[in-house]
């Protein structure tokens, strides 16, 4: 009891310059980056729709009447026994005028009998098979090489897409022709499948639901998601398809950026996906993902951040953003935690109980009014309440430190070149040319 | 008694004939020679022709009769080496002179002796005249095996050297279901020799397969590598690597060299541009094309059929000495008839009720003597809808308290019970005029022989010996 006191009291304490001195981290940076600037974001999102609506509905007008011819590729290795569910899950789809084709990269199961079945019955169009693997770029690419559609559309085969995402996803090509490539809004299918797929099902809400509404505002918006991402075909045969992964749909986002294209967020062009169920499980694939930060942003396509040829300033933008929020952030978080312990080492638990609940405030005020600008979504708002003072572990300590295993290990160790998610044939030459 | 001639000597009156050892010798020189009706004059036929054509046409002329005065006939080969098999396996011996006759003749004795063994007797079913021909064959060339031979004349590709000879090239598949049944009844016993794949449509196996479309079905199609070069993860087809200047490949995507198969890339697999219709594909469809009907067959759905080494089980050569060959597959089935077995149990009971009654029932047999001959212009299914049919008719005539059964695919027993004797003669007459104007109108060039027999049940004998009593002179 006296310690909730004391909490209590040092609440009231704190006068704005104190809290500011001892909350910077959450005012600057959280509050700041993932509050105010999202939902000014969000404003100017529904804003722009509003103003532009004749110019979205000229082009609806102009995808109907051209009604482009789209290439699906869905590259993946064992990934048999999800293929008739996606071919399903594509056969309702409101646009007609596709070609599925589906890419087996080594597989070692029965994928292959089941694709060749499919492709006898006309369920798929077309279908390669690679007996080496040669990992997931190249799969793709293989696919690319025999689409013949206008735009290209870029499928994980576990996932499953609302019936008119094909046709939310290639929309925006009418709307603005700099648009090079589209992404999908991914979301968690199996949010109720255990505590950690719910708390991605909240991650995704905001970093993917929100937050790619907002990049994509702004214009900064970086990764289309491999699972459901949308590509103009004469873009990706200027940019020559996928480079080694992992990491390879940041990666071709970037190349995008580069060539001068626009990237857009479709945030109704929805893909469910199943996301991994075992802390472990997502451990394992966030450590892959967060090293191909390093990796492209970094290394690969540093260039990005100087004032060389070609030099775009909202692609350094875009680039900026994501190494201060991802990178220097999470490593200045460290500093932070220290300054607290050096700096206030009595108050230090206080801290701590009122950084919980300043995030999780902030998460339920985000739940409530950020899920106002959702059309669609993938479970009640309600069902997460219970789960958003969970976001801070979740979120704050155990998905950091992940982060931060993975930062330092392909900062000092170039680790994405060793995993196996990749074959070692094409790593080899990958991390020999700095690719 | 007859003169036995020790030396061989032209006959006085004919000069294609040779006499020998009490035997007469038929030599046919060209087809004129032959007719076939008078074979049955002669104990052995000697073909001497210098054209295989012709005697392969000869041998099948003789084998591939229905008539067991001819297809039994022991036939040589005179001064003609070039002959292969199947035909070679229709012939008794080969003689390089007539002088060799004498060598020959122990085993042409052996034969005509072995023939004089047998019995034969019409059948319903044309299966079971093929087999009756088949097992007779056999156990008067005292053979216990019948090897099939690869052949290319052969419809199903194999060649069961006296099954074939029966069928022409387009029905020969008909020789697969004639084992099935002589196995299915224990005539026979099988060893597995090969597999054949025969056309669903006209059921042939000289089948031509095919690499096709899987779009348009041509074969018309060029196959090419798919290249992944490592270092860019670019894959495509080889002939996005290659230029005009040299031999060398170029990647498209970062206009590196390839090296090393291997090192810097692989080829994970290939791709086929079909010439006709231009779809890419990397697995080919294969079709088998009947080569006979033209018909083009998915693999998958082809007949899949065993060939089998035969050889004659101990039912087989008793069956082939009795004669009484019948496949009672063909006279299950029919609506209105019980099988045999239950035909006795009920007369069996019957009898036992007439003792305890002191009442009137009888046994009827009716025969048709010819049926071979109608069978045989009939495939397995009209058999069995003409079989319904007459049954079909004769049901109509009889109280429902009467029971048929076939005794062979000739024979038909009916227990017509609860009416004196008078009655069911009557009612077997009228049966047998129905039956004749059935058949005669079926099988108009066809002279219709039915025999039939009423006698009444008696309770002082079994009920076997009575149908035994009954049948006897029919089988």
């Amino acid at each position: 009891m006296d310690t909730i006191g004391e909490f209590i009291s040092y609440l009231q304490a704190l006068g704005p310059s104190k809290f500011l001195r001892v909350f910077w981290f959450f005012v600057i940076f959280e509050f700041f980056r993932y509050f105010l600037l999202d939902l000014v974001g969000l404003i100017l999102h529904r804003v722009s729709i509003w103003t532009n609506r004749k110019r979205w509905k000229r082009a609806r007008e102009e995808f109907k009447k051209e009604n482009p011819l789209v290439s699906i590729i869905v590259p993946g290795k064992n990934e048999g026994k999800h293929i008739f569910k996606l071919v399903k899950s594509l056969s309702e789809q409101t646009y007609r005028n596709y070609e599925l084709i589906i890419i087996d990269d080594g597989s070692d199961d029965n994928t292959p009998i089941i694709c060749k079945s499919l492709l006898k019955n006309g369920l798929i169009d077309q279908f390669y098979r690679n007996e080496e693997r040669g990992g997931k770029a190249s799969a793709a690419n293989l696919g690319l090489r025999f689409t013949k559609g206008k735009y290209i559309i870029h499928l994980d085969a576990d996932c499953s897409y609302d019936n008119d995402a094909v046709e939310k996803i290639i929309l925006p090509f009418y709307y603005d022709k700099d648009i090079g490539g589209v992404g999908g809004n991914v979301m968690v299918r199996n949010y109720k499948e255990s505590l950690v797929t719910t708390l991605q099902a909240v991650e995704y809400f905001n970093s993917v639901g929100i937050g790619r509404i907002v990049t994509s505002q702004f214009g900064i918006y970086r990764i289309i998601s491999g699972a459901f991402g949308a590509f103009r075909a004469d873009v990706m045969d200027k940019i020559q398809g996928w480079d080694i992964g992992p990491g390879l749909d940041g990666d071709i986002t970037v190349k995008i950026r580069k060539s001068g294209y626009k990237i857009h967020f479709a945030p109704e062009a929805v893909c469910l996906t199943s996301a991994p169920n075992t802390f472990k499980k997502l451990a394992k694939q966030r450590y892959r993902w967060d090293k191909s930060l390093i990796r492209f942003r970094l290394r690969k396509h540093k260039d990005i951040l100087f004032p060389t040829q070609g030099f775009s300033i909202i692609n350094f933008i875009s680039f900026f953003e994501n190494i201060l929020y991802n990178l220097v952030l999470n490593f200045m978080w460290y500093f932070y935690f220290i300054d607290l312990i050096f700096n206030f080492p009595n108050l230090i638990l206080h801290v701590i109980l009122t950084n919980l609940f300043l995030y999780t405030s902030m998460g339920y005020i985000k739940l409530l009014i950020f899920g106002l600008f959702r059309k669609r979504t993938n479970a009640p708002n309600y069902y997460f309440i219970p789960y958003i003072p969970l976001m801070v572990l979740y979120f704050g300590y155990f998905l950091r430190f992940v982060r931060t295993r993975a930062y330092f290990m392909e900062l000092f160790f170039k680790a994405s070149y060793n995993d196996p998610w990749n074959p070692l044939k094409t790593s080899i030459h990958a991390k020999e040319k700095g690719l | 008694m007859k003169d036995i001639n020790t030396e061989i000597i032209p006959s006085k009156e004919n000069d294609h004939v040779i006499e020998f050892a009490g035997y007469t010798f038929y030599t046919i020189y060209n087809t004129d020679s032959l007719k076939t009706d008078d074979i049955v004059f002669y104990d052995v036929i000697i073909i001497q022709a210098g054209d295989p054509e012709f005697t392969r046409h000869i041998i099948t002329r003789i084998r591939g009769h229905f008539n067991p005065e001819h297809y039994l006939k022991p036939i040589l080969l005179l001064n003609q080496s070039s002959l292969k098999d199947p035909y070679t396996n229709l012939l008794d011996g080969t003689l390089y002179s007539l002088e060799q006759i004498k060598l020959i003749l122990p085993k042409l004795q052996n034969i005509l002796l072995r023939i004089k063994d047998l019995t034969f007797s019409s059948s319903l079913s044309y299966e079971a005249l093929i087999i009756q021909k088949v097992l007779s064959y056999m156990y008067s060339r005292d053979m216990e095996e019948m090897e099939p031979f690869v052949d290319f004349n052969s419809g199903i590709g194999y060649n069961y050297p006296i099954l074939s000879v029966n069928f022409s090239r387009h029905e020969e598949h008909q020789v697969l279901n004639i084992i099935n049944i002589m196995l299915e009844e224990k005539l026979m016993k099988k060893e597995f020799l090969d597999s054949v794949y025969l056309c669903t449509k006209c059921t042939t196996g000289y089948l031509s397969y095919r690499e096709v479309c899987p779009k348009c079905n041509s074969s018309n199609a060029t196959s090419q590598d798919i290249v992944h070069h490592f270092p860019c993860s670019y894959v495509g087809p080889i002939e996005d690597f290659k230029n005009q200047i040299d031999d060398a490949l170029n990647c498209p995507k970062c206009n590196k060299t390839l090296r090393h198969i291997g090192v810097d890339y692989d080829k994970p697999s290939i791709i086929n541009d079909c010439l006709s219709c231009g779809h890419r594909f990397q697995d080919f469809n294969v079709k088998a094309k009947c080569m006979t009907c033209k018909f083009d067959n998915e693999v998958e759905k082809l007949n899949k059929s065993s060939i089998n080494a035969l050889s004659v089980t101990k039912k087989g050569q008793i069956m082939s000495v009795s004669g009484y060959v019948t496949t009672s597959k063909d006279l299950q089935e029919i609506i209105g008839t019980v099988k045999m077995d239950t035909f006795r149990t009920m007369l069996k009971y019957e009898i036992e009720r007439l003792k305890q009654t002191e009442g009137n029932s009888n046994l009827a047999v009716l025969h048709l003597k010819n049926s071979g001959e109608a069978y045989s212009t009939m495939d397995n299914e009209l058999q069995r809808t003409m079989l319904k049919v007459l049954i079909k008719a004769i049901r109509k005539y009889l109280p429902t308290s009467s029971v048929i059964t076939f005794y062979s695919s000739s024979t038909i027993l009916i227990a017509i019970n609860d009416l004196p004797l008078k009655i069911a003669r009557r009612l077997t007459e009228e049966i047998i005029t129905l039956m004749r104007e059935l058949m005669e109108t079926n099988f108009k060039n066809m002279i219709v022989t039915l025999e039939h027999e009423v006698k009444a049940v008696t309770v002082k004998l079994s009920s076997d010996l009575q149908i035994q009593q009954l049948v006897k002179d029919y089988i």
